[in-house]
């Protein structure tokens, strides 16, 4: 190809959020109560994604996230040695990544920062509904802290844009059971009240992640896929909570600013992209090398899948549908069509794909919903290896290269040379 | 009757399932332990089990990422290669991450007219087994709409017996191991039990009928060998076993899932035939998927105590998450027992002969 592209010397660093200040105290709030929480009574749950996090808080527990813990391992650079820990107690490097590190951690008593890591959980809660590493993680971590365990079954229907009510009442007695053994195991009773304050924060919360997912469609978009995962930590760890609603209400009104003032994250916008699924902790920073093409990631299911709207008039059954009906669990093809109405929406000129090594659940039709777009819609596409959490195998110069001559065919089908 | 015939069946399945075509028999392909074969049948239709294979991936690799496990890999290309065009459906129960994938990539990229995705709850608890029933008796609609008949209580009744009498002629084979001199070697029995998951229950039947006489009356060709057990998952290299063989041991039981995780445990005849399957499939199948380890432990220490078992090979499916995440405890369990283990990360793509054959050699020599 004759026309390289260019890059400005010095690497991107995207405009600073002035929400992100207001993030960092939630973090600190949220870990400060995290290790007072035996002396505060409160239960540290531990929970997968995907699990209703909304139950935790209704009994005033602790939610504890590994894999988001896992996360913060790897961004930290000491999730390589963690996973090599749960490898040498026999677990496979094949396993997920958010696993393995967490084998490290609970075997080591090691944590993020040199520390104790967290501390143990009084309840350990997972779904069934995601993927088939969690309930069998959460056995072995049973196994291993010997305290109460409840796995919330949410059997899967790829193939129906509508659920069948079976499915709905099946889980909803799943939510009902669940109630009944968190009242045993932290001896308080649910109130009704309290549930409804949750789930009214939860909604809320939902509502201002899909409204700032929304005005990332402006041309240029204004916030960069870098923030998008890290201001997802309160999603995903206090929703049900009022901070997050505050939170989200500040990064909504920011976002709007820019907005409404044409600001694009990245100053001279040139191609828009979706991402595919999970980021990579390990080297967040790749996904501003994009940015230095001109490249902006404009949407993302990924996180979307932590977004869903609730029903305070009926808890359960809102509940029900928001937990069995995430993307994920659609078949490729219902993925696809998710994304196909994005396409247009917010202007895409391609997706690019990691293909995350540790997780077969979600990187297996990766390849179809690419050949999907491609067929459908003429999209270009991107693939590249990694893994979220262990930087091992990970070859940056080879990802670069395959993002140079992604961009450059971007480049050729965009803007062609007359 | 000899078991090197059911070796010659399973090679010429295919064959096989396209003469049964040309005879105006209907074709169905399944997956997994968890497809209720029996409502398949009984709607007059021949449930197969889509295999894999050993050979090199060739056209796989475009829908498939090579991280998932070889069974999967290999069953998509023999089925992009044509080799399943035979088939008129293809059933995918939720057990595995690679079930519920497959199924979209399959339906997507090879043409078969009739699919069906079965959902399968996690437990097996009451308000499980009801679900589960629900589940299955939309599958039945469905394939009542397909073939444009009603099923009937009889005819799964029938189909029902049929499998009963199936896993109970497998068990009186599995019985002949329990001798101090078992009949038939690790590898000659995966033969016999490979080729019941590919033809008609009646036509297995038949064969082991001729077979068991023989074998009970004949005195045993394994006599004097060290007694293991293979736990684990599927797998399609029937050489791995005559490996053993060749090292001086001798598989003569198994918890694996074409074994005794797929003959072992029956439907129960008195009870309503949907509440019966819902309840053997979701209780009695041991599978990690759908289990708890502990359960597991329990049941491979009972059939290791039973067959007299001197050691365990633990043989994974490299890249299957189910097995591996309960492989570290179960070894430490068995071996907290005084069971020895051997811990195999398989893969019938690319499998190294030499390579296993020597670690199973040190087994041996160090359980023997
Ligand atoms: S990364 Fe994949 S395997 Fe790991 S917890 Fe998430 S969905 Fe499951
Ligand atoms: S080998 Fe494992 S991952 Fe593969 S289909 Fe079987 S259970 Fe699933």
């Amino acid at each position: 190809m004759e026309t390289k592209q260019e890059k400005p010397a010095t690497p991107f660093k995207p405009p600073r959020l002035a929400a992100s200040a207001a993030l960092g105290t939630l973090n600190e709030i949220y870990y400060r109560d995290l290790a007072n929480a035996k002396q505060q009574g409160r239960p540290v749950v531990w929970i997968t994604s995907m699990t209703p996090i909304e139950l935790v808080y209704a009994f005033d527990g602790i939610p504890f996230f590994p894999e988001n813990y896992a996360a913060l391992c790897s961004s930290r650079k000491v999730a390589e040695d963690l996973c090599k820990a749960g490898e040498a107690r026999g677990y496979s490097q094949d396993l997920c990544a958010y696993a393995l590190c967490t084998f490290g951690v609970m075997f080591e008593k090691r944590g993020a920062f040199g520390d104790e890591g967290p501390p143990a959980p009084d309840i350990l809660l997972a779904t069934q509904g995601a993927c088939m590493t969690h309930p069998k993680w959460w056995e072995a971590m049973q196994r291993h802290y010997k305290c109460p365990m409840i796995i919330i079954d949410a059997a899967y229907t790829v193939d129906s844009d509508t659920l069948s009510p079976h499915h709905r009442e099946y889980y909803a007695s799943e939510l009902k059971e669940t109630v009944r053994l968190m009242e045993k195991y932290t001896n308080k009773k649910l109130g009704a009240d309290k549930l409804r304050e949750v789930v009214t924060f939860s909604d809320q919360a939902s509502a201002l992640w899909d409204e700032i997912d929304e005005m990332r469609a402006a041309v240029p978009t204004p916030i960069s896929q870098i923030d998008v995962f890290t201001c997802l930590f309160a999603l995903v760890t206090l929703k049900g909570t009022k901070e997050a609603v505050e939170f989200y209400k500040q990064l909504r009104d920011e976002v709007k600013m820019r907005v409404d003032n044409k600001v694009g994250f990245v100053p001279n916008e040139k191609f828009r992209l979706v991402w595919d699924m999970f980021p990579i902790y390990h080297n967040m920073r790749l996904l501003n090398y994009f940015a230095e093409f001109g490249a902006a990631f404009v949407t993302d299911l990924y996180g979307n899948a932590f977004s869903g709207r609730l029903n305070v008039a009926d808890p359960y059954g809102s509940l029900a549908d928001r937990y069995l009906s995430f993307f994920m669990r659609a078949a490729s093809w219902g993925k696809a069509e998710l994304y196909k109405k994005r396409i247009k929406k917010y202007h895409v000129d391609g997706i690019v794909f990691h293909s995350n090594r540790c997780c077969r659940c979600f990187t297996a039709e990766q390849p179809d919903i690419g050949n999907i777009l491609r067929d459908e819609l003429g999209l270009s596409s991107l693939m590249f290896e990694g893994n979220m959490v262990d930087p091992r195998g990970y070859d940056d110069t080879q990802v670069k290269a395959k993002i140079e001559s992604f961009i450059e065919m971007l480049e050729a089908r965009k803007y062609p040379k007359k | 009757m000899k078991h090197s015939e059911f070796a010659e069946t399973y090679r010429n399945r295919h064959k096989l399932a396209e003469g049964w075509k040309k005879s105006g028999k209907k074709v169905f392909g399944y997956f997994c332990n968890y497809t209720p074969e029996e409502i398949i049948y009984a709607a007059g239709i021949i449930p197969v089990r889509i295999r894999g294979g050993s050979e090199n991936i060739e056209l796989a690799d475009t829908h498939l990422p090579s991280i998932c496990c070889s069974y999967m890999r290999s069953a998509l290309d023999q089925a992009l290669k044509g080799k399943y065009n035979y088939l008129d459906g293809a059933v995918f129960p939720k057990s595995c991450d690679m079930t519920r994938a497959l199924y979209s990539i399959w339906k997507r990229n090879i043409k078969i007219s009739y699919y069906w995705n079965l959902p399968i709850p996690g437990k097996s608890n009451d308000a499980a087994v009801d679900f589960y029933i629900g589940e299955l008796r939309l599958f039945e609609e469905s394939l009542e709409k397909y073939t444009g008949k009603k099923m009937g209580d009889d005819s799964l009744k029938q189909a029902i017996k049929l499998y009963n009498e199936n896993r109970a002629l497998v068990r009186e084979l599995y019985n002949l191991s329990l001798r101090d001199d078992p009949p038939l070697s690790g590898s000659e029995m995966f033969e016999v039990l490979r080729a019941g998951l590919v033809i008609p229950k009646e036509e297995h039947n038949a064969m082991l009928r001729k077979l068991l006489p023989a074998l009970s009356s004949a005195k045993g060709s394994q006599d004097g060998k060290v007694r293991l057990m293979i736990a684990g998952n599927t797998f399609e290299t029937v050489e791995l076993l005559q490996a053993i063989e060749e090292s001086g041991a001798n598989v003569v039981v198994d918890d694996v899932d074409i074994g005794s995780r797929y003959y072992f445990s029956s439907v129960n005849e008195n009870e309503e035939p949907l509440r019966a399957l819902s309840e053997r499939y979701l209780r009695k199948v041991l599978c990690p998927c759908k289990h708890n380890a502990q359960h597991r432990v329990y049941h491979i220490l009972k059939l290791a105590k039973d067959y007299q078992v001197q050691g365990v090979i633990l043989l994974t499916q490299k890249y299957c998450d189910t097995h591996l995440y309960d492989r570290p405890w179960l070894e430490s369990k068995l071996k907290e027992e005084g069971l020895p283990v051997l811990v195999v990360d398989h893969s019938d793509i690319g499998w190294v002969g030499g390579k296993f054959k020597t670690m199973v050699q040190a087994f041996v020599e160090m359980v023997g």
